[in-house]
């Protein structure tokens, strides 16, 4: 909203009140001003008028002026390359030291090819005048005041209506009374103590309403039209114009800028109707029509059942609080028009205004809410205007349509609750001096209890809690006493599982994995892609920015391929990034963790460094399945063959509960690694995952009786895994089979073909003695046997 | 005799004395002090003497034999220690060589940001409550006294999924899930991190950004108790001497709604390029949690009152980290989220 500090000025007084101190009040009480303007600027400007001109000697464009500037400053000689100028014209000269911000220089005395110029003859654009508001020969040349404009006057924007401030305020939902400038002007002079002055209209001698009006929705409560005759349609005053400039509105005609005037003033959109072009004297608001119309942009709309229009004679002539029909509107012939105020719903507006995609400050306001009961006072203000600027011949009476009633908001509240909620001691005279500096009148009905009545313009204020801000927002916030809350005693912390969450990316950075953050919103196409650990449907935006980010994502592991591809693009390599991001699907809500591996691992620096490889990956996968205290006997491993995305050779699922797939861990596929290089990829459901059971942790016996280390080294087929042998021997040797190391792995020329040699070293030890050679032996044999039973294992020579 | 033997003594001192390695010490010691040795020679000269001269002559030469040998030892100490030393230079490396790798991985400043607000208000005794990003426009919207077609929902251009989901476009929605979990029973203490949704795109916005929920209910909560929690926030997270205050502001679902600003922690509230002169930063929204939310989520509005804020996570960041576009949060170039591995 913009408010030009001079048209405030009229109905509030804002005497020795700068415009930044009323912008710094009215920030603190909820109405932030964003920004402070200047309707135009420029210091040491005076009316002159051409005296002479003569080509200047080494220009083809530029002439030599000489200007009168009154007798305090005598004539000048100006340079100036406008090609307006012409002997008798009076303009706006900015003298010696002027100061224009608009093209952020200072004007000195200066010689132009050689002729001397002393001062700056200028347009309304250098004095920063927007462009929107001016005609192109006052864009291209310097500005042509009128005939009469007195030579020698120093206060050059003031004379030009020109010297206006402008707010910029930010106003927020709860207050779209604050849309309106006598609004405003309240809230000033109740921040400020100061009178405010609204003026009523003038009363004229009425002649009976020649229309009738009604309404057939319950999203219309309220619907008034008032007939003027005999208006003249012209340009408006100066005073009006400039008005109309400093709220950011090119002025029209007179008809058009009343309009827009009564609108800034009151919030009270107005819709005006050429009588002459209305096929009835009834006009009834309706819903339920399925057409089309014409609106006065020319376009075509189409209108459904759900849509507001006013209709006359069953045609509709107004989409309702948007836009008028091209086929009744006002234009410069217009001579008896019907003057419109209603209130609309809001709601049905805004869904209009989203469906068409039309929309006017009309229907922001019925969207944001407008004061109801005003509608009397709107079309007399109107009515007064046109007989002032538009030489109205007659004016009929209002015909009211009004099911909201008169203004019967009553709020019951107490000064116990204020401050209980406010945490202050606000007696009960500074309560109610308040709200009446607000203009809520006030009942109080004891020392503790009192009835508020907010006025019309507040359609905010409804309950208490509405009361106990206004009292805070006026007082401010500087009278509220900081105290920590007094209350039970809560056990903060984190959950079990988002501890269990910490831990694992805890012991990802530690490891010297970074944490990444992408994007849930998709491209569609890439939605499938390394999604492995759901069959789910995603959801799909309705209303996207943009196709890239329309899906949501069923997994992680893209978004972070994506991101290691963006840093190998950036000449970034060796990257280890991990992400713990929700997916979430029509069939699933789950946190999902994904870890990408991708170039080397540096072992020492740039001097020793070995490519990633599965058992990185892996390695992860297991330490995160340990820490979590997911023993080994609560979940299986199977090789991962039939995905397209990886390697199916080097890659693994990681099965729980049976079934559940609550992993996958491995190298991409080849296929893959044309984009992305090699990468290894481990990826988890994590809530799967915090589900498990998990043991405590508890001390286990160290013996005391010495173990003894024995090696076994194993030839067996290819496909043998080297964890089942492991697990065969601990489980055959439980009872004295302490540890099992893996310390060589080789297949090669030395061995057949499709054979693997496997060396162990296997820890005996027992608990309650010292083990002699010949248990060990047969422990051993036992082991040898099965092996040789179950995986063909043989013993290498 | 006796000349002879302090002639042989203080030769022997010279030659030790002299001596810079084993070899030439093991040859020293044959020449004093083995049987062959000169000092032997002269012990067997010893019958020829007096008895007298004989038992003092004893115990010179005792005296000057386990002196040599002492000395000798000495010599020995010294000579190892020398080529120890010696051996040792030889070994030496260049500590300024490249370390074996110990990297820690980076936090994402996001998260950075998320642990150290969620540790302040956990030492307050909060819970971290969590909520889902696809929600439900009753709970996104409508109990948070923004019902259809509310202008409020303007503010917050929001992706839809159809009439009843949507993306999350606050993480307000998890009040509502708070409350409703608590069958009207306080007392509530919640903050709620998450990822949030919007239909904007620039330097300052991101159509994923992040926010953190703050909830606090029971009986006698109020509005004081709101500005001292945010001071406390504000000097955990910003430093001790900042300072809070409270604009009037709208929010749908709390009344009073304010905005805080804390006092610049770059020029402490004289004016400086990052507080834009005003000496103030804007950094959260914040209010009374607002009777019809109390109502519509089973709390009783006679007996029960409530704060709630909202801290934008990218926001937080930003100032703290001085980081300029909150593109850079989603981008994860590895040079600029390996910044922050001290965090």
């Amino acid at each position: 909203m913009l408010a030009s500090y001079n048209l405030l000025k009229r109905f509030v007084d804002l005497d020795g009140i700068s415009p930044e101190s009323a912008a710094d009040k009215l920030t603190f009480a909820g109405l932030e001003v964003e920004g402070i303007e200047h309707l135009a600027s420029g210091t040491n400007l005076v009316i002159g008028q051409i005296l002479s001109v003569e080509n200047h000697p080494n220009s083809d464009h530029l002439h030599v002026l000489k200007v009168d500037e009154g007798e305090k400053f005598g004539v000048h000689q100006i340079v100036c390359g406008a090609p307006n100028v012409r002997v008798g014209l009076k303009v706006i000269v900015a003298r010696n030291g002027a100061k224009l911000d608009a093209l952020g220089v200072t004007i000195k005395p200066s010689v132009i090819r050689g002729v001397e110029s002393d001062g700056m003859c200028c347009s309304l654009v250098e004095l920063g005048v927007n462009k929107m508001f001016l005609k192109e020969e006052q864009i291209n040349g310097i500005e042509e005041l009128s005939e009469d404009a007195p030579v020698g006057e120093e206060n050059v924007l003031g004379y030009l209506n020109l010297d206006d401030t402008i707010l910029d305020i930010n106003v927020l939902a709860n207050r779209s009374d604050a849309l309106a400038i006598f609004s405003l002007a309240k809230e000033l002079g109740a921040l400020f103590e100061r009178k405010v002055n609204i003026p009523q209209p003038t009363k004229f001698e009425e002649v009976p309403s020649s229309v009738t009006v009604g309404s057939e929705t319950e999203d219309c409560k309220q619907f008034s039209i008032k007939v003027v005759r005999g208006v003249k349609t012209k340009p408006s005053p100066k005073w009006l114009q400039s008005f109309l400039m400093a709220q950011g509105i090119r002025s029209i005609n007179n008809i058009v800028d009343i309009g827009n005037y009564i609108m800034i003033l009151t919030g009270q959109p107005i819709h005006m109707y050429d009588m002459d072009k209305c096929q009835s004297s009834s006009f009834i608001v309706k819903k339920g029509y399925n057409s089309s119309l014409v609106a006065l942009d020319q376009k075509e709309y189409k209108v459904d059942e759900n849509d507001i229009v006013v209709t006359n004679n069953n045609e509709i002539v107004c989409l309702a609080g948007i836009m008028g029909c091209e086929s009744v509107a006002v234009d410069e012939n217009s001579v008896n028009i019907g003057i419109e105020s209603a209130n609309f719903k809001g709601a049905t507006v805004r869904r209009t205004t989203v469906k068409t995609g039309l929309s006017s400050d009309s229907s922001a306001h019925f969207i944001k809410g407008i004061n109801p009961y005003q509608d009397e006072f709107v079309l007399d203000l109107t009515a007064s205007l046109l007989k002032e600027l538009a030489d109205a011949q007659v004016i009929e009476t209002s015909s009211r349509y009004n099911e909201i009633g008169t203004n019967n908001i009553q709020i019951s509240c107490s000064k116990s609750y204020i401050n209980k909620r406010l945490g202050t001691s606000f007696d009960l005279d500074l309560i109610k001096s308040i709200l009446e500096k607000l203009f809520i009148k006030v009942v109080t009905i004891n020392d503790d209890e009192f009835i508020a009545f907010p006025p019309d313009h507040r359609i905010d204020l409804r309950c208490d809690a509405d009361l106990s801000e206004e009292i805070i927002r006026y007082v401010g916030f500087g009278a509220i006493k900081s105290i920590l809350p007094m209350m039970p005693t809560t056990t903060g912390g984190y959950s079990l599982a988002q501890k269990k969450k910490n831990k694992v990316r805890d012991f990802l950075l530690n490891n010297g994995v970074n944490e990444a953050l992408t994007y849930t919103l998709i491209n569609p196409k890439n939605v499938p892609s390394f999604v492995l650990l759901n069959n789910d449907e995603p959801y799909v935006i309705m209303n996207p920015m943009t196709i890239d980010h329309s899906v949501v994502r069923k997994g992680i592991v893209y978004s972070l391929l994506e991101a290691v591809k963006f840093n190998l693009d950036h000449q970034q390599k060796d990257l280890a990034f991990f992400e713990i991001s929700e997916v979430i699907t029509k069939e699933n809500d789950y946190q999902e963790l994904a870890i990408i591996l991708s170039g080397k691992r540096s072992i020492r620096g740039e001097i020793n460094k070995v490519d990633y490889n599965f058992f990185d990956a892996h390695g992860i996968l297991c330490e995160i399945l340990n820490i979590l205290g997911i023993e080994p006997s609560r979940y299986k491993e199977e090789r991962l063959i039939d995905s397209c995305y990886y390697h199916p050779g080097r890659s693994v699922k990681l099965i729980v509960n049976g079934k559940d797939v609550a992993g996958v861990c491995g190298e991409i596929h080849p296929n893959y690694q044309k984009e992305y290089g090699p990468c290894y990829v481990v990826n988890l459901n994590l809530d799967l995952l915090f589900a498990m059971k998990t043991p405590s942790t508890k001390m286990n016996q160290i013996s005391k009786f010495p173990a003894v280390t024995r090696d076994l080294s194993l030839v067996v087929s290819t496909d043998v895994l080297v964890g089942d042998i492991i697990k065969t021997i601990k489980k055959t040797g439980r009872n004295i089979v302490q540890k099992v190391d893996v310390f060589d792995v080789y297949q090669g020329e030395h061995l057949g073909q499709g054979l693997k040699s496997i060396a162990v070293s296997i820890t005996y030890q027992d608990s309650s003695k010292t083990l002699k050679d010949d248990e060990i032996n047969e422990v051993e044999q036992n082991l040898i046997a099965l092996l040789a039973k179950t995986y063909k294992a043989e013993l290498r020579k | 005799m006796k000349e002879k033997l302090q002639e042989l003594y203080s030769r022997a001192i010279t030659d030790i004395e002299q001596v810079n390695d084993f070899n030439s010490l093991q040859n020293v010691r044959n020449t004093y002090l083995s049987k062959k040795s000169e000092l032997n020679g002269l012990m067997s000269k010893m019958r020829d003497l007096s008895p007298d001269e004989r038992a003092s002559f004893g115990q010179l030469i005792n005296k000057i034999k386990s002196e040599l040998t002492e000395k000798i030892e000495n010599k020995r100490k010294e000579v190892e220690e020398k080529e120890l030393q010696e051996k040792l230079m030889k070994e030496v490396i260049d500590f300024t060589e490249p370390n074996t790798t110990f990297k820690k991985g980076s936090k994402h400043p996001f998260n950075a940001v998320v642990d150290q607000v969620c540790e302040i208000f956990i030492g307050m005794g909060y819970n971290i409550a969590e909520g889902p990003e696809v929600e439900l426009d009753h709970f996104n919207f409508e109990l948070l006294n923004v019902p259809k077609d509310h202008p409020a929902r303007d503010m917050q251009d929001t992706f839809f999924i159809d009439e009843n989901h949507l993306m999350r476009s606050q993480t307000s929605p998890v009040q509502a899930h708070v409350m409703l979990s608590k069958n009207g029973e306080g007392p509530i203490k919640i903050i709620s991190p998450g990822k949030v949704y919007r239909r904007d795109d620039d330097a300052t916005h991101s159509h994923q950004f992040g926010q953190i929920e703050g909830l606090v209910i029971d009986k006698n909560v109020n509005m004081g108790n709101l500005l001292s929690t945010l001071e406390l926030f504000a000097r955990s997270m910003f430093g001790e001497k900042r300072e809070v205050r409270m604009r009037s502001s709208y929010f749908p679902f709390t009344e009073p709604s304010v905005e805080a600003d804390i006092s610049c922690f770059e020029c402490g509230g004289k004016g400086c390029s990052l507080c834009k002169g005003t000496g103030w930063i804007e950094i959260l929204g914040a209010g009374m949690v607002h009777p019809h939310v109390l109502e519509m989520c089973g709390f009783d509005t006679k007996e029960y009152q409530g704060f709630a804020f909202g801290i934008g996570i990218e926001r937080v960041g930003m100032l703290k980290y001085g980081i300029d576009d909150i593109r850079r949060f989603y981008t994860n170039d590895i040079r600029f989220n390996k910044q922050f591995d001290k965090e």
